[in-house]
């Protein structure tokens, strides 16, 4: 275990009912990383979440968050205290008004923002003396945001925190999460299965499938690394088989050959001259390519 | 700032209890003039078998203040309702929030899962104290009211009973809803264990004296000013033991 990684997961596991929602899953946070956790419906990405804030138990396996221990009752209530969260549904009370959810969780948390309630109850526009259960969809998500922010947490644990919101709110939930990481020393870890909000506001990736870990890094370095190689022959594209590491995929179709590599395109490309393409075009991937890539090739 | 959660979420069920409960208390004390009136008929019913003797039996019992107010209202009114409001107040909880209250949120909170628990259980034991003793101190109020008296000490001796012994009730469906995620289920079924226990005491004599409803009633103080001293344990231990592994079945569970 290392201090400078606020998650840290090795080899977790869980089973529900005899099926495995997560597979041997090894993952690591940097401190002061915005880590998008990508995967599709049902990969997983929930239920680790819950492990680790102690809602749910691992079947085998270690889970760390700020080097403290996921599964024991003392160490999971102090990483609760540290940490601000957000799930999926947006559950609050209903039957208490926004003041009364403001300073229900405002008691629980003895580094709580009173400057930053203040600026989120205005920029937010929220009612305060409206029930929760009367509030709109997007609103209770704002509500849920500002009760996450406030909470002078070190880690922000986010699960799908713009789900069931029109593109508007979206942009202007992702804008104050934003802004808000941007003066405060703080660790993000988002799940999210919307990859442009990922691409716009991670630094890192983890890409989970099935319950397993498929890939994990710098988003920049990922961008970097992932490159497709296309090239194009006289006659038939030659059947090839590469030997630079990295080569995730390769499409022949007629006089084309698409090589898809994760560890640059110089490898791939020196290789490719061999066999006279009359041209070879190098070009970025996208994370939506990347993501998809990387699932497909799992399935 | 749980207990005032807690509190939110069992306010209408105490409230309609302790509003149900009160009016009943009232009804009881007033109704007492028409009762002696219609003692006067008393004996030319002749019902014959177990009905006609516990209807000579509430007879008996009525012709003196302090055995009617025992038998109409610890032992009938006032037992049946509170059990029912025991058990709603039992229901509920994180595990029934799971389907729409902000179960994860509170799951997020810096508490643990035993202290979630136990501001519960001590939300719903508090506003179950309050149901015992403030309907019940009403009769000693309003019986001037009929021409009547009645001790205060035996209001305190009958709640404290059925508060120490009824929390059976409580506790089992506090029990309940750590493992079924409705509150349905958990409210027929602890109902049901109360008929069933009821049922039993009614139709096998030589176990009512160690029934559960024997000792919530305190009838061996009524009759002989005895305590039902093992009963009351019995029973305490018994929520207890139920409290507990409501706390186990929390502690184990996955949301």
């Amino acid at each position: 275990m290392t201090d400078t990684f606020i998650i840290d997961i090795a080899d977790l596991q869980k089973n529900y009912d005899g099926v495995e929602a997560v597979r041997g899953l090894n993952l690591q946070v940097p401190a002061g990383s915005i880590c998008g956790f990508l995967g599709r419906n049902g990969a997983g990405k929930t239920t680790t979440i819950k492990i680790l804030l102690g809602m749910a138990r691992a079947t085998s396996g270690q889970a760390h968050v700020f080097g403290l221990r996921t599964d024991l009752q003392e160490s999971s209530v102090d990483i609760r205290r540290r940490t601000g969260f957000v799930s999926d549904d947006k559950d609050l009370y209903g039957y208490f008004t926004v003041d009364e959810m403001i300073r229900f969780t405002a008691a629980f948390f003895p580094r709580w923002r009173p400057d930053l309630e203040q600026r989120y109850r205005r920029s937010f526009g929220l009612p305060a003396d409206r029930r929760i259960k009367a509030l709109s969809r997007g609103t209770r998500t704002k509500l849920a945001l500002l009760l996450a922010l406030c909470r002078g947490a070190e880690l922000l644990i986010l699960d799908e925190p713009t789900s069931g919101l029109d593109p508007a709110m979206t942009e202007e939930v992702l804008q104050a999460l934003v802004s808000h990481v941007a003066g405060e020393e703080l660790t993000v870890f988002f799940s999210s299965h919307q990859i442009p909000e990922v691409d716009q506001i991670a630094d890192r990736v983890a890409i989970i499938h099935a319950g397993r870990l498929v890939l994990s890094g710098a988003l920049d370095d990922l961008r970097e690394n992932f490159r497709r190689i296309q090239l194009v022959f006289d006659g038939d594209a030659p059947v090839a088989l590469f030997r630079s590491p990295g080569v995730e995929r390769m499409d022949r179709k007629g006089r084309e050959l698409t090589v898809l590599s994760s560890a640059g395109a110089e490898g791939v490309v020196a290789e490719a001259r061999a066999l006279n393409p009359i041209s070879v075009e190098v070009a970025p991937v996208t994370l939506k390519e990347i993501f998809l890539e990387t699932v497909s090739k799992e399935d | 700032m749980l207990w005032y959660k807690c509190w939110m979420e069992t306010r209408w069920r105490f409230l309609i209890g302790l509003g149900l409960l009160m009016l009943a208390a009232a009804a009881t004390v007033l109704a007492y003039p028409q009762i002696v009136k219609l003692l006067g008929l008393a004996p030319q019913i002749d019902l014959g078998g177990e009905i006609g003797r516990r209807v000579q039996e509430q007879v008996a019992l009525a012709r003196e203040y302090r055995g009617y107010v025992w038998s109409q209202w610890f032992r009938v009114s006032m037992l049946q309702m509170w059990v029912v409001f025991a058990v709603l107040l039992g229901t509920g909880g994180l595990l029934s929030q799971v389907s729409g209250g902000g179960t994860l949120f509170t799951l997020s909170l810096p508490a643990t899962r035993n202290r979630l628990l136990g501001i519960r259980a001590a939300t719903g034991l508090g506003e179950l104290l309050v149901l015992t003793f403030v309907p019940s101190l009403l009769l000693p109020l309003f019986s001037p009211a009929v021409g009547q008296s009645y001790s205060v000490s035996d209001v305190l001796i009958h709640s404290a009973c059925l508060f120490v012994a009824g929390s059976v009730f409580f506790s089992l469906a506090f029990l309940l809803s750590t493992i079924f995620s409705d509150v349905w289920r958990p409210i027929i079924l602890a109902l049901c264990v109360g008929a069933l226990l009821a049922l039993v005491e009614s139709l096998v004599p030589d176990l009512s004296r160690y029934g559960l409803f024997r000792v919530i009633s305190a009838e061996s103080y009524f009759r002989g000013g005895a305590l039902p001293w093992l009963g009351i344990l019995s029973s305490a231990a018994v929520s207890v033991a139920l409290l507990y592994s409501a706390t186990r079945n929390i502690a184990r569970q996955d949301f």
